[in-house]
Protein backbone atom coordinates (compact mmCIF):
# COMPACT_ATOMS: atom_id res chain seq x y z
CA UNK A 1 0.00 0.00 0.00
CA UNK A 2 1.47 3.21 -1.29
CA UNK A 3 1.53 6.13 1.38
CA UNK A 4 -0.72 8.68 1.16
CA UNK A 5 0.45 11.82 -0.42
CA UNK A 6 -2.19 14.07 1.25
CA UNK A 7 -4.18 13.57 4.52
CA UNK A 8 -6.70 15.72 5.84
CA UNK A 9 -7.93 15.02 9.63
CA UNK A 10 -10.59 16.63 11.73
CA UNK A 11 -10.90 19.57 9.15
CA UNK A 12 -13.47 22.21 9.47
CA UNK A 13 -13.85 25.16 8.26
CA UNK A 14 -16.36 28.28 9.52
CA UNK A 15 -16.72 31.55 7.47
CA UNK A 16 -17.78 34.77 9.88
CA UNK A 17 -20.41 36.36 8.22
CA UNK A 18 -20.76 40.27 9.36
CA UNK A 19 -24.08 40.74 10.85
CA UNK A 20 -25.72 37.19 10.74
CA UNK A 21 -22.47 35.52 13.04
CA UNK A 22 -20.81 32.01 12.02
CA UNK A 23 -21.38 30.13 8.95
CA UNK A 24 -20.31 26.33 9.01
CA UNK A 25 -19.03 25.77 5.62
CA UNK A 26 -17.36 22.25 6.13
CA UNK A 27 -17.08 20.13 9.08
CA UNK A 28 -15.44 16.30 10.05
CA UNK A 29 -13.73 16.21 6.45
CA UNK A 30 -11.29 13.20 7.16
CA UNK A 31 -9.81 11.84 3.45
CA UNK A 32 -6.02 10.57 2.56
CA UNK A 33 -4.57 11.00 -0.96
CA UNK A 34 -2.30 8.83 -2.47
CA UNK A 35 0.74 9.63 -4.76
CA UNK A 36 -0.82 9.37 -8.47
CA UNK A 37 -4.31 9.15 -7.34
CA UNK A 38 -6.85 10.58 -9.55
CA UNK A 39 -9.69 12.02 -6.87
CA UNK A 40 -12.58 13.80 -7.53
CA UNK A 41 -14.78 15.88 -4.80
CA UNK A 42 -18.31 15.55 -6.18
CA UNK A 43 -21.26 17.53 -4.53
CA UNK A 44 -24.15 19.93 -4.64
CA UNK A 45 -23.27 23.68 -5.02
CA UNK A 46 -22.61 25.12 -1.90
CA UNK A 47 -21.06 21.62 -0.10
CA UNK A 48 -17.80 23.32 0.41
CA UNK A 49 -15.84 21.13 -2.41
CA UNK A 50 -13.74 24.14 -3.70
CA UNK A 51 -13.35 25.36 -0.09
CA UNK A 52 -11.78 22.26 0.76
CA UNK A 53 -9.63 22.10 -2.18
CA UNK A 54 -8.50 26.13 -1.54
CA UNK A 55 -7.75 24.64 2.14
CA UNK A 56 -5.10 22.20 0.68
CA UNK A 57 -3.81 24.50 -2.01
CA UNK A 58 -3.47 26.70 1.12
CA UNK A 59 -5.18 29.65 -0.15
CA UNK A 60 -7.38 29.42 2.54
CA UNK A 61 -6.86 28.62 6.22
CA UNK A 62 -8.75 26.28 7.96
CA UNK A 63 -10.81 26.72 11.31
CA UNK A 64 -9.48 23.60 12.91
CA UNK A 65 -8.07 20.12 11.90
CA UNK A 66 -5.10 19.73 9.86
CA UNK A 67 -3.68 19.23 6.39
CA UNK A 68 -0.33 17.36 5.28
CA UNK A 69 0.92 17.17 1.92
CA UNK A 70 4.07 15.02 2.55
CA UNK A 71 3.85 14.65 5.79
CA UNK A 72 4.50 18.41 6.16
CA UNK A 73 1.73 20.66 7.68
CA UNK A 74 -0.11 22.85 5.05
CA UNK A 75 0.66 26.89 5.49
CA UNK A 76 0.49 28.53 2.44
CA UNK A 77 0.31 27.76 -1.23
CA UNK A 78 3.72 26.20 -2.92
CA UNK A 79 4.52 24.78 -6.02
CA UNK A 80 4.22 21.37 -5.17
CA UNK A 81 0.65 22.29 -5.53
CA UNK A 82 -0.85 23.68 -8.91
CA UNK A 83 -4.31 25.18 -9.04
CA UNK A 84 -6.19 25.15 -12.47
CA UNK A 85 -9.47 27.15 -11.40
CA UNK A 86 -12.97 27.64 -13.89
CA UNK A 87 -12.38 31.00 -14.08
CA UNK A 88 -9.04 29.97 -15.78
CA UNK A 89 -7.17 33.19 -14.21
CA UNK A 90 -4.41 33.79 -16.96
CA UNK A 91 -2.21 37.23 -16.63
CA UNK A 92 -4.30 38.89 -19.25
CA UNK A 93 -1.53 41.39 -20.12
CA UNK A 94 0.76 38.34 -20.83
CA UNK A 95 1.19 36.22 -23.92
CA UNK A 96 -0.01 32.63 -23.97
CA UNK A 97 4.04 31.84 -24.14
CA UNK A 98 4.73 34.41 -21.16
CA UNK A 99 2.07 33.25 -19.35
CA UNK A 100 3.29 29.33 -19.13
CA UNK A 101 6.89 30.61 -18.86
CA UNK A 102 5.63 32.82 -15.45
CA UNK A 103 6.11 30.41 -13.23
CA UNK A 104 9.23 29.02 -13.88
CA UNK A 105 10.33 32.54 -14.08
CA UNK A 106 9.48 32.80 -10.86
CA UNK A 107 11.46 30.25 -10.00
CA UNK A 108 14.81 31.29 -11.81
CA UNK A 109 14.23 29.08 -14.20
CA UNK A 110 16.82 30.18 -17.10
CA UNK A 111 14.68 32.19 -19.56
CA UNK A 112 16.31 29.99 -22.89
CA UNK A 113 14.63 26.73 -20.82
CA UNK A 114 11.79 27.91 -20.05
CA UNK A 115 11.23 29.39 -23.05
CA UNK A 116 11.66 25.68 -24.22
CA UNK A 117 9.88 23.99 -21.59
CA UNK A 118 6.59 26.04 -21.88
CA UNK A 119 6.96 25.85 -26.23
CA UNK A 120 7.08 21.75 -25.53
CA UNK A 121 4.03 22.21 -23.60
CA UNK A 122 2.17 24.59 -25.89
CA UNK A 123 2.91 22.14 -28.32
CA UNK A 124 1.41 19.34 -25.91
CA UNK A 125 -1.75 21.29 -25.64
CA UNK A 126 -2.15 22.05 -29.12
CA UNK A 127 -1.67 25.63 -29.10
CA UNK A 128 2.01 26.13 -30.42
CA UNK A 129 0.42 28.52 -33.14
CA UNK A 130 -0.89 30.80 -30.43
CA UNK A 131 1.95 31.44 -28.41
CA UNK A 132 2.23 35.53 -29.06
CA UNK A 133 -2.00 35.63 -28.46
CA UNK A 134 -2.98 37.10 -25.36
CA UNK A 135 -5.80 35.53 -23.42
CA UNK A 136 -8.32 37.97 -24.37
CA UNK A 137 -8.11 36.85 -28.29
CA UNK A 138 -8.33 33.09 -27.51
CA UNK A 139 -11.66 31.28 -26.54
CA UNK A 140 -12.79 29.31 -23.46
CA UNK A 141 -11.20 26.13 -24.28
CA UNK A 142 -8.11 27.29 -25.40
CA UNK A 143 -7.63 29.46 -22.27
CA UNK A 144 -8.14 26.70 -20.22
CA UNK A 145 -5.40 24.73 -22.37
CA UNK A 146 -3.32 27.55 -21.28
CA UNK A 147 -3.80 27.66 -17.83
CA UNK A 148 -3.30 23.96 -17.70
CA UNK A 149 -0.05 24.14 -19.27
CA UNK A 150 0.72 26.92 -16.97
CA UNK A 151 0.29 25.50 -13.94
CA UNK A 152 2.20 21.88 -15.73
CA UNK A 153 5.08 23.74 -16.72
CA UNK A 154 6.33 24.33 -13.00
CA UNK A 155 5.44 20.71 -12.66
CA UNK A 156 3.63 20.37 -9.04
CA UNK A 157 3.20 17.27 -7.32
CA UNK A 158 -0.64 17.70 -7.28
CA UNK A 159 -2.68 18.98 -9.72
CA UNK A 160 -5.74 21.15 -7.99
CA UNK A 161 -8.61 21.35 -9.84
CA UNK A 162 -11.61 23.53 -9.34
CA UNK A 163 -14.36 23.24 -11.74
CA UNK A 164 -11.55 23.35 -14.46
CA UNK A 165 -14.40 22.50 -17.49
CA UNK A 166 -17.15 24.09 -15.31
CA UNK A 167 -17.55 26.97 -18.03
CA UNK A 168 -17.01 25.04 -21.18
CA UNK A 169 -19.68 23.92 -23.62
CA UNK A 170 -20.11 19.95 -23.96
CA UNK A 171 -18.16 19.38 -26.40
CA UNK A 172 -14.87 21.49 -25.44
CA UNK A 173 -15.81 20.07 -21.78
CA UNK A 174 -15.70 16.67 -23.53
CA UNK A 175 -12.76 17.13 -25.44
CA UNK A 176 -10.50 18.48 -22.56
CA UNK A 177 -11.43 15.96 -20.49
CA UNK A 178 -10.28 13.40 -22.93
CA UNK A 179 -6.80 15.85 -23.20
CA UNK A 180 -6.30 15.91 -19.88
CA UNK A 181 -6.72 11.89 -18.88
CA UNK A 182 -4.42 11.79 -21.83
CA UNK A 183 -1.98 14.04 -19.78
CA UNK A 184 -2.57 12.50 -17.02
CA UNK A 185 -1.49 8.68 -18.37
CA UNK A 186 1.95 10.12 -19.16
CA UNK A 187 3.10 11.19 -16.24
CA UNK A 188 0.68 9.68 -13.75
CA UNK A 189 0.33 13.12 -11.32
CA UNK A 190 -1.60 13.09 -8.08
CA UNK A 191 -5.06 15.50 -9.26
CA UNK A 192 -7.69 16.47 -6.60
CA UNK A 193 -10.20 17.41 -9.18
CA UNK A 194 -14.10 19.73 -8.39
CA UNK A 195 -16.65 18.98 -9.72
CA UNK A 196 -20.63 18.85 -9.63
CA UNK A 197 -20.95 16.55 -12.65
CA UNK A 198 -21.08 12.72 -11.76
CA UNK A 199 -20.25 11.28 -15.06
CA UNK A 200 -17.13 13.81 -15.20
CA UNK A 201 -16.16 12.02 -11.87
CA UNK A 202 -17.02 8.70 -13.03
CA UNK A 203 -15.08 8.68 -16.19
CA UNK A 204 -11.87 10.60 -14.90
CA UNK A 205 -11.49 9.22 -11.13
CA UNK A 206 -10.42 6.54 -9.18
CA UNK A 207 -11.69 7.61 -6.34
CA UNK A 208 -14.87 10.01 -6.07
CA UNK A 209 -15.61 11.75 -2.82
CA UNK A 210 -19.64 12.13 -2.48
CA UNK A 211 -20.53 15.19 -0.04
CA UNK A 212 -23.26 16.49 1.32
CA UNK A 213 -23.81 20.40 2.12
CA UNK A 214 -24.35 22.61 4.90
CA UNK A 215 -22.31 21.99 6.52
CA UNK A 216 -20.32 19.81 4.09
CA UNK A 217 -19.46 16.78 5.38
CA UNK A 218 -17.95 13.59 3.03
CA UNK A 219 -20.87 11.09 2.88
CA UNK A 220 -19.06 8.47 1.24
CA UNK A 221 -15.71 7.85 -0.68
CA UNK A 222 -16.43 5.33 -4.14
CA UNK A 223 -13.92 3.25 -5.48
CA UNK A 224 -14.22 3.40 -9.60
CA UNK A 225 -13.19 0.02 -10.47
CA UNK A 226 -12.73 0.97 -14.33
CA UNK A 227 -9.96 -0.28 -16.83
CA UNK A 228 -7.36 2.53 -18.11
CA UNK A 229 -6.50 4.08 -20.24
CA UNK A 230 -10.54 4.83 -20.19
CA UNK A 231 -11.89 5.16 -23.67
CA UNK A 232 -15.21 7.66 -23.52
CA UNK A 233 -17.17 5.23 -26.27
CA UNK A 234 -16.68 1.98 -24.38
CA UNK A 235 -17.53 3.47 -21.12
CA UNK A 236 -20.57 4.68 -22.18
CA UNK A 237 -21.83 1.00 -23.05
CA UNK A 238 -20.04 -0.42 -19.85
CA UNK A 239 -22.73 -1.59 -17.21
CA UNK A 240 -20.08 -0.68 -14.54
CA UNK A 241 -19.87 2.61 -15.81
CA UNK A 242 -23.56 3.06 -15.76
CA UNK A 243 -23.77 1.17 -12.13
CA UNK A 244 -21.52 3.89 -10.53
CA UNK A 245 -23.11 6.65 -12.83
CA UNK A 246 -26.40 6.10 -11.13
CA UNK A 247 -25.78 5.03 -7.83
CA UNK A 248 -23.53 8.48 -7.75
CA UNK A 249 -26.64 10.05 -8.73
CA UNK A 250 -28.85 8.94 -6.05
CA UNK A 251 -26.03 9.49 -3.61
CA UNK A 252 -26.33 13.36 -4.56
CA UNK A 253 -29.94 13.57 -4.92
CA UNK A 254 -29.70 12.34 -1.43
CA UNK A 255 -26.85 14.83 -0.48
CA UNK A 256 -29.17 17.48 -1.83
CA UNK A 257 -32.23 16.94 0.43
CA UNK A 258 -31.54 18.59 3.33
CA UNK A 259 -31.25 22.03 1.37
CA UNK A 260 -34.28 21.84 -0.38
CA UNK A 261 -36.07 20.83 3.01
CA UNK A 262 -34.70 23.55 4.37
CA UNK B 1 -12.71 57.76 -56.35
CA UNK B 2 -9.36 58.89 -57.33
CA UNK B 3 -6.49 58.72 -55.15
CA UNK B 4 -4.95 61.15 -53.86
CA UNK B 5 -0.73 61.30 -53.77
CA UNK B 6 -0.19 59.63 -49.91
CA UNK B 7 0.83 62.71 -48.06
CA UNK B 8 -2.63 64.50 -49.28
CA UNK B 9 -4.99 60.99 -48.40
CA UNK B 10 -3.10 61.30 -44.99
CA UNK B 11 -4.40 64.71 -44.41
CA UNK B 12 -8.03 63.64 -45.73
CA UNK B 13 -7.72 61.05 -42.88
CA UNK B 14 -6.61 63.23 -39.93
CA UNK B 15 -9.27 65.77 -41.41
CA UNK B 16 -11.87 62.91 -41.49
CA UNK B 17 -11.29 61.81 -37.90
CA UNK B 18 -11.07 65.56 -35.91
CA UNK B 19 -13.19 67.77 -38.03
CA UNK B 20 -15.66 68.10 -35.59
CA UNK B 21 -13.07 69.11 -33.15
CA UNK B 22 -11.69 71.46 -35.38
CA UNK B 23 -15.01 72.74 -36.14
CA UNK B 24 -15.93 73.35 -32.34
CA UNK B 25 -12.76 75.22 -31.54
CA UNK B 26 -13.30 77.69 -35.25
CA UNK B 27 -16.88 78.45 -33.65
CA UNK B 28 -15.84 79.32 -29.92
CA UNK B 29 -12.68 81.81 -31.78
CA UNK B 30 -15.35 83.00 -34.06
CA UNK B 31 -18.19 84.03 -30.98
CA UNK B 32 -15.48 85.37 -28.86
CA UNK B 33 -14.09 87.77 -31.87
CA UNK B 34 -17.86 88.92 -32.58
CA UNK B 35 -18.17 89.24 -28.47
CA UNK B 36 -14.95 91.49 -28.41
CA UNK B 37 -16.04 93.33 -31.49
CA UNK B 38 -19.31 94.13 -30.44
CA UNK B 39 -18.27 95.00 -26.38
CA UNK B 40 -15.32 96.42 -27.41
CA UNK B 41 -14.11 96.63 -23.83
CA UNK B 42 -10.54 96.49 -23.12
CA UNK B 43 -11.06 93.65 -20.35
CA UNK B 44 -12.29 90.90 -23.37
CA UNK B 45 -9.43 91.48 -26.01
CA UNK B 46 -10.33 89.75 -29.56
CA UNK B 47 -9.38 86.58 -30.56
CA UNK B 48 -6.88 87.51 -33.35
CA UNK B 49 -5.64 89.97 -30.96
CA UNK B 50 -4.76 86.54 -28.40
CA UNK B 51 -3.50 84.23 -30.79
CA UNK B 52 -1.21 86.58 -32.37
CA UNK B 53 0.07 87.39 -28.52
CA UNK B 54 0.87 83.56 -27.71
CA UNK B 55 3.70 83.53 -30.00
CA UNK B 56 4.69 86.66 -28.69
CA UNK B 57 4.93 85.06 -25.08
CA UNK B 58 6.51 82.02 -26.04
CA UNK B 59 9.36 83.80 -27.77
CA UNK B 60 10.38 85.29 -24.47
CA UNK B 61 12.99 83.11 -23.47
CA UNK B 62 11.70 84.54 -19.41
CA UNK B 63 8.42 83.59 -20.42
CA UNK B 64 9.35 80.07 -21.61
CA UNK B 65 11.27 79.16 -18.43
CA UNK B 66 9.15 79.89 -16.34
CA UNK B 67 6.92 77.99 -17.99
CA UNK B 68 9.34 74.82 -18.18
CA UNK B 69 9.94 75.88 -14.06
CA UNK B 70 6.01 75.08 -13.55
CA UNK B 71 5.99 71.56 -15.98
CA UNK B 72 9.10 70.29 -14.11
CA UNK B 73 7.40 71.23 -10.62
CA UNK B 74 4.15 69.54 -11.77
CA UNK B 75 6.05 66.21 -13.09
CA UNK B 76 8.11 65.96 -9.81
CA UNK B 77 4.88 66.19 -7.91
CA UNK B 78 3.03 63.91 -10.31
CA UNK B 79 6.10 61.58 -10.22
CA UNK B 80 6.46 61.32 -6.52
CA UNK B 81 2.75 60.56 -6.76
CA UNK B 82 3.14 57.66 -8.48
CA UNK B 83 5.78 56.68 -6.44
CA UNK B 84 3.93 57.21 -3.03
CA UNK B 85 0.14 56.99 -3.98
CA UNK B 86 -0.24 53.88 -6.46
CA UNK B 87 1.62 51.21 -3.85
CA UNK B 88 0.39 52.58 -0.70
CA UNK B 89 -2.97 52.75 -2.55
CA UNK B 90 -2.30 48.98 -4.47
CA UNK B 91 -1.76 47.89 -0.53
CA UNK B 92 -4.97 49.72 0.49
CA UNK B 93 -6.77 47.84 -1.93
CA UNK B 94 -5.39 44.31 -0.28
CA UNK B 95 -5.71 44.44 3.06
CA UNK B 96 -8.88 45.42 4.95
CA UNK B 97 -7.20 46.53 8.09
CA UNK B 98 -4.86 49.19 6.04
CA UNK B 99 -7.89 50.77 4.14
CA UNK B 100 -10.06 51.27 7.74
CA UNK B 101 -7.14 53.15 8.84
CA UNK B 102 -6.48 54.74 6.16
CA UNK B 103 -9.99 55.82 4.54
CA UNK B 104 -11.22 58.26 7.47
CA UNK B 105 -7.88 60.04 6.74
CA UNK B 106 -8.58 60.66 2.79
CA UNK B 107 -12.14 61.39 3.42
CA UNK B 108 -11.22 63.84 5.51
CA UNK B 109 -8.45 65.19 3.02
CA UNK B 110 -10.62 64.70 -0.08
CA UNK B 111 -12.66 68.27 0.20
CA UNK B 112 -9.79 70.31 1.85
CA UNK B 113 -8.79 72.49 -1.91
CA UNK B 114 -5.10 71.65 -1.49
CA UNK B 115 -4.08 75.05 -2.54
CA UNK B 116 -6.03 76.10 0.92
CA UNK B 117 -2.99 74.27 2.25
CA UNK B 118 -0.43 76.56 0.14
CA UNK B 119 -0.16 79.55 3.18
CA UNK B 120 1.01 77.20 5.67
CA UNK B 121 3.27 75.00 3.54
CA UNK B 122 4.87 78.42 2.62
CA UNK B 123 5.09 79.08 6.72
CA UNK B 124 7.44 75.87 6.73
CA UNK B 125 9.17 75.66 3.43
CA UNK B 126 9.20 78.70 2.08
CA UNK B 127 7.61 80.07 -0.97
CA UNK B 128 10.40 78.10 -3.71
CA UNK B 129 10.03 74.61 -5.37
CA UNK B 130 9.76 72.53 -2.44
CA UNK B 131 6.21 74.11 -1.58
CA UNK B 132 4.78 74.13 -4.64
CA UNK B 133 5.80 70.42 -5.71
CA UNK B 134 4.41 69.31 -2.63
CA UNK B 135 1.00 70.81 -2.81
CA UNK B 136 1.12 68.91 -6.13
CA UNK B 137 1.81 65.98 -5.30
CA UNK B 138 -0.94 66.23 -2.12
CA UNK B 139 -3.32 67.00 -5.16
CA UNK B 140 -2.63 64.14 -7.32
CA UNK B 141 -2.17 61.78 -4.37
CA UNK B 142 -5.91 61.46 -3.68
CA UNK B 143 -7.39 60.46 -7.06
CA UNK B 144 -4.20 57.46 -7.13
CA UNK B 145 -4.91 56.50 -4.25
CA UNK B 146 -8.41 56.37 -4.99
CA UNK B 147 -8.52 54.52 -8.46
CA UNK B 148 -5.34 52.20 -7.29
CA UNK B 149 -6.80 50.80 -4.47
CA UNK B 150 -10.18 50.55 -6.22
CA UNK B 151 -8.00 48.64 -9.07
CA UNK B 152 -6.38 46.58 -6.20
CA UNK B 153 -9.70 45.30 -4.71
CA UNK B 154 -11.35 44.35 -7.88
CA UNK B 155 -8.30 41.75 -8.91
CA UNK B 156 -9.61 38.25 -8.67
CA UNK B 157 -8.12 36.41 -5.81
CA UNK B 158 -7.36 33.83 -7.75
CA UNK B 159 -5.09 35.62 -10.07
CA UNK B 160 -3.01 35.96 -7.29
CA UNK B 161 -3.13 32.62 -5.81
CA UNK B 162 -1.82 31.17 -9.31
CA UNK B 163 1.28 33.60 -8.64
CA UNK B 164 1.25 32.50 -4.43
CA UNK B 165 1.35 28.78 -6.14
CA UNK B 166 4.29 30.18 -8.75
CA UNK B 167 6.31 30.65 -5.11
CA UNK B 168 6.02 34.65 -5.49
CA UNK B 169 6.42 36.50 -2.89
CA UNK B 170 4.48 38.89 -1.06
CA UNK B 171 6.16 42.44 -2.67
CA UNK B 172 6.70 40.49 -5.92
CA UNK B 173 2.98 40.01 -6.13
CA UNK B 174 2.01 43.58 -5.79
CA UNK B 175 4.07 45.06 -8.44
CA UNK B 176 3.75 41.86 -10.68
CA UNK B 177 0.23 40.83 -10.50
CA UNK B 178 -1.82 43.39 -8.69
CA UNK B 179 -0.19 46.67 -10.39
CA UNK B 180 -0.47 45.27 -14.18
CA UNK B 181 -3.71 43.89 -13.37
CA UNK B 182 -5.35 47.42 -11.65
CA UNK B 183 -3.05 49.48 -14.20
CA UNK B 184 -6.89 49.91 -16.10
CA UNK B 185 -7.91 51.37 -12.76
CA UNK B 186 -4.40 52.78 -12.18
CA UNK B 187 -4.53 54.81 -15.31
CA UNK B 188 -7.86 56.44 -15.22
CA UNK B 189 -6.65 57.62 -11.43
CA UNK B 190 -3.48 58.94 -13.40
CA UNK B 191 -5.79 61.26 -16.37
CA UNK B 192 -7.73 62.30 -13.39
CA UNK B 193 -4.54 63.41 -11.20
CA UNK B 194 -3.03 65.15 -14.38
CA UNK B 195 -5.54 67.37 -14.77
CA UNK B 196 -5.29 68.20 -11.01
CA UNK B 197 -1.57 68.24 -11.14
CA UNK B 198 -2.34 71.18 -13.29
CA UNK B 199 -4.81 73.05 -11.73
CA UNK B 200 -3.15 72.39 -8.15
CA UNK B 201 -0.05 73.96 -10.31
CA UNK B 202 -1.22 76.98 -11.23
CA UNK B 203 -3.20 78.26 -8.31
CA UNK B 204 0.23 77.22 -5.70
CA UNK B 205 1.93 79.77 -8.14
CA UNK B 206 -0.86 82.42 -8.14
CA UNK B 207 -0.43 82.24 -4.32
CA UNK B 208 3.27 81.91 -3.90
CA UNK B 209 4.47 84.55 -6.76
CA UNK B 210 8.14 83.84 -7.79
CA UNK B 211 7.58 82.40 -11.50
CA UNK B 212 6.20 80.09 -14.00
CA UNK B 213 2.97 80.01 -15.26
CA UNK B 214 0.43 81.24 -13.04
CA UNK B 215 2.93 84.31 -11.68
CA UNK B 216 2.83 85.29 -15.57
CA UNK B 217 -0.77 85.42 -15.51
CA UNK B 218 -0.68 86.84 -12.32
CA UNK B 219 1.87 89.72 -13.45
CA UNK B 220 -0.51 90.40 -16.58
CA UNK B 221 -3.08 90.49 -14.62
CA UNK B 222 -1.37 93.45 -11.85
CA UNK B 223 -0.15 95.33 -15.08
CA UNK B 224 -3.52 95.34 -16.94
CA UNK B 225 -2.27 93.74 -20.04
CA UNK B 226 -5.12 91.22 -20.90
CA UNK B 227 -4.24 90.04 -24.19
CA UNK B 228 -1.31 88.94 -22.47
CA UNK B 229 -3.87 86.99 -19.93
CA UNK B 230 -5.76 85.64 -22.14
CA UNK B 231 -2.98 84.19 -24.03
CA UNK B 232 -0.92 82.57 -21.05
CA UNK B 233 -5.20 81.20 -20.45
CA UNK B 234 -4.45 79.91 -24.03
CA UNK B 235 -1.02 78.29 -23.41
CA UNK B 236 -2.19 76.98 -20.07
CA UNK B 237 -5.30 75.27 -21.61
CA UNK B 238 -3.50 73.92 -24.55
CA UNK B 239 -0.99 72.11 -22.19
CA UNK B 240 -3.93 70.63 -20.04
CA UNK B 241 -5.79 69.49 -23.97
CA UNK B 242 -1.92 67.70 -25.30
CA UNK B 243 -1.15 66.18 -21.08
CA UNK B 244 -4.37 64.70 -21.40
CA UNK B 245 -4.19 63.59 -25.33
CA UNK B 246 -0.62 61.92 -23.71
CA UNK B 247 -1.83 59.95 -20.95
CA UNK B 248 -4.94 58.69 -23.16
CA UNK B 249 -2.66 57.34 -25.59
CA UNK B 250 -0.38 55.96 -22.88
CA UNK B 251 -2.94 54.39 -21.70
CA UNK B 252 -4.04 52.75 -24.68
CA UNK B 253 -0.81 51.20 -25.18
CA UNK B 254 -0.64 50.18 -21.54
CA UNK B 255 -3.89 48.75 -21.16
CA UNK B 256 -4.44 47.22 -24.65
CA UNK B 257 -4.73 43.65 -23.48
CA UNK B 258 -7.40 44.13 -20.96
CA UNK B 259 -10.87 42.47 -22.07
CA UNK B 260 -12.90 45.63 -22.09
CA UNK B 261 -11.27 49.18 -22.97
CA UNK B 262 -12.89 51.81 -21.49
CA UNK B 263 -13.79 54.73 -23.93
CA UNK B 264 -11.69 57.97 -23.27
CA UNK B 265 -13.52 59.69 -20.02
CA UNK B 266 -12.78 60.94 -16.71
CA UNK B 267 -14.76 59.20 -14.63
Amino acid sequence: MPKSLIEIAGLSKRFEVPGRGAHLALTDIDLSVREGEFVSLLGPSGCGKSTLLYMVGGFVAPSSGEIRVSGKPVREPGPDRGPVFQEFALFPWKTVLQNVMYGLTVQKVPAQEAKQRAEALLRKVGLADYAGFYPKQLSGGMRQRVAIARTLAYEPRILLMDEPFGALDAHTRTTLQNELLDIWERDRKTVLFVTHGVDEAVYLSDRVVVMSGSPGRVLRVADIDLPRPRVRTQLLTDPRYQQYVLELEALLDHARAPETTE
Amino acid sequence: MKQGPPRFSALRQVWRRNWRTVLACAALLLIWQAAALWLKREELPSAWETLRDVPVILSSGEDVLGILASLRRMALGFGLGLLVAVPLGLAMGRSKPLARLLNPLTALAYPIPKAALMPIIMLWLGIGDLSKVLVIFMGVSLPLLYHSSQGAEQVDDKLIWSAQAMGMGQVARLLRVILPAALPEVMLGCRVAVSIALITMISSEMIARQNGAGNLLFNAMDMAIYTDVYAVILIIAVIGVVLDVLMERLRVALTHWADTLQPGSTS
